[in-house]
């Protein structure tokens, strides 16, 4: 717990990053998700898996699956994009937060959160390019995926790759996932992957670790 | 005979709530109405307006204000911050908890951002950072509506229906005016004052808390005037989001005031694209980072230009 002396010592070190910006960690191995929007069935099964697992109330979701439709008749179109917390590379709520509540694992480079550290500012909440951290009015703090760390270590997946019905969502080493050496039941043995679907946000904010398999109507990038 | 008295008081009461709500609803069916009639300017005002906000929330459930036409286009770019903070007064008043659940306190925390000379005050939320703080009303105009330039309630996302095109701006780009899973479009509204500092394209080694000790002396405490007062003395910040004269002031006094919004907060890793308003004896050639950039600000905040 911080006390006096701790206080001291964060205001030196404080001074003498005086003006420096934040230097992303480089993992060994980055993890990241792929989605396949056109196979996705916007069961939400993954998003209760979610809140299951992280005992979430009503409200804050980890994980959302977008209904996204348009067109006009006959040419009319719908597919699911699914997006939870998209791990960064260079993730923006890291160094926005002031407590050192979020940090990025440098074994495989999950952004975590450790919400007991939380003071609620929400500055991650405004951040974050992709509307992940979630903020729970009830505690006043903000909590977000952490892509099941518990299950990572223990040799398995996270729990809303493990719901999904579909196998439409997956994890794995994000550049293997995205040069296709990746063996994973999301992507089909003739699909494409890109980095941006429509109406995300840029991926050169951030470099989300996130594939999507997108819908004709969707592909950006 | 009970039960029917019940079901009578009921239906009564339903019928009563409905009368109100159509009264409330009328000002906007009004607004709609106009809309529809060839003066979406005027409906959209109308809507708008704080008094018919006032009337529209006073009758009003949480369900129902999510699908308010104040937050859709073309009304929300009428939207004045007053309008917005009846619903939304909460933005401005919540404050972070004093200490976090396992014991850190929120005034023995401090971020590396927040030692820069502008950065003042305690841990605070964003909104009341950039809207209501002393510093924001310094430097900055921002107003709800400078982010929040729409909303779908139903899955956060711009959905590609009939219609989509008389309701949303063209923005620069083609940007959406709000990005999936998110209420408004960082790349348009955070990025211009969280983007990453620039170095490179002046020339400059792209560590600033090194590059500025050779630059800045105690008659000269802000080394970016070192080029930019005269040398390169651009149309700057000339834009209704922006208080020009007061970033000048505050320049005046540290390079944090240019830092704080160059860099300084970067949360994202690129730098926006500004406009590159020409300037006396700018040179012909472009530098190949610039040979995008628009040469004037984006129509919805152009001033007029000031004369040299």
């Amino acid at each position: 717990m911080a006390n006096q002396i701790d206080k001291a010592r964060i205001k030196e070190a404080a001074a003498k990053k005086k003006r420096e910006t934040y230097t992303p960690v480089v993992p060994e191995v980055q993890l990241g998700f792929i989605h396949h929007n056109v196979d996705c069935i916007g069961c939400r099964a993954c998003e209760i898996a979610c809140k299951d697992k992280n005992g979430l109330p009503p409200g804050p979701r980890f994980r959302r699956v977008q209904y996204i439709e348009g067109g006009t008749f006959p040419e009319v179109y719908a597919y699911k994009v699914n997006m939870s917390c998209n791990h960064c590379a260079e993730p923006a709520c890291l160094p926005a937060c002031p407590t050192g509540a979020i940090w990025k694992r440098p074994k495989d480079g999950i952004v975590d959160i450790d919400s007991t550290l939380c003071i609620g500012c929400r500055r991650c909440e405004a951040t974050c390019p992709f509307g992940a951290p979630q903020f729970i009015p009830e505690q006043n703090v903000v909590a977000k995926c952490n892509m099941c760390v518990d299950e990572i270590d223990a040799g398995r997946k996270p729990y809303c790759v493990m719901a999904c019905m579909m196998r439409v969502l997956d994890i794995g080493p994000i550049d293997k996932i995205a040069d296709g050496t990746y063996q994973t039941k999301a992507r089909g043995p003739n699909d494409q992957v890109v980095r941006q679907v429509r109406d995300m946000a840029d991926p050169e904010l951030t470099k989300p670790s996130i594939v999507f398999v997108a819908h004709s109507k969707g592909a950006v990038k | 005979m009970i039960r029917f008295g019940r079901l009578d008081r009921s239906w009564a009461g339903a019928a009563l709530a409905l009368l109100l709500a159509m009264a409330a609803g009328a000002g906007a069916t009004r607004a709609i109405a106009q809309t529809a009639a060839g003066d979406p300017a005027a409906g959209a005002k109308a809507i708008a307006e704080l008094g018919a906000v006032l009337a529209r929330a006073a009758n009003s459930d949480y369900e129902r204000a999510k699908w308010d036409p104040i937050h859709f286009k073309p009304a929300i770019d009428h939207a004045r911050d007053e309008a917005c903070l009846v619903c939304h007064k909460e933005v401005l008043e919540t404050k972070p908890r004093p200490v976090s659940p396992a014991g850190v306190k929120a005034e023995q925390t401090e971020a590396w951002y927040q030692t820069l000379d502008t950065y003042a005050g305690a841990q605070e939320n964003f909104h009341w950072r950039h809207i209501a703080s002393p510093y924001a009303k310094q430097v900055m105009n921002l107003s709800c509506n400078f982010c929040h330039q729409g909303n779908d309630p139903r899955e956060e996302a711009p959905q590609d229906l009939i219609g989509k095109a008389a309701t949303t701006t063209a923005w620069p780009r083609n940007a959406p005016v709000f990005t999936l899973r998110k209420m408004v479009n960082p790349s348009e509204t955070c990025l211009r004052c969280h983007g990453a500092f620039p170095a490179e394209s002046m020339g400059l080694p792209p560590k600033w808390e090194e590059t500025r000790e050779g630059l800045e002396s105690p008659d000269t405490p802000n080394g970016c005037l070192t080029c930019h007062a005269e040398q390169f003395r651009t149309v700057r910040h000339h834009v209704t989001y922006l208080n020009a004269k007061g970033i000048e002031d505050a320049a005046k006094d540290s390079s944090d005031a240019c830092y704080g919004c160059h860099g300084g907060r970067s949360w994202y890793r690129i730098s926006y694209p500004y406009p590159r308003h020409p300037w006396p004896d700018m040179p012909a050639d472009l530098p190949d980072w610039a040979k995008d950039r628009p040469k004037t600000s984006d129509a919805r905040f152009a001033l007029p230009i000031p004369a040299k």
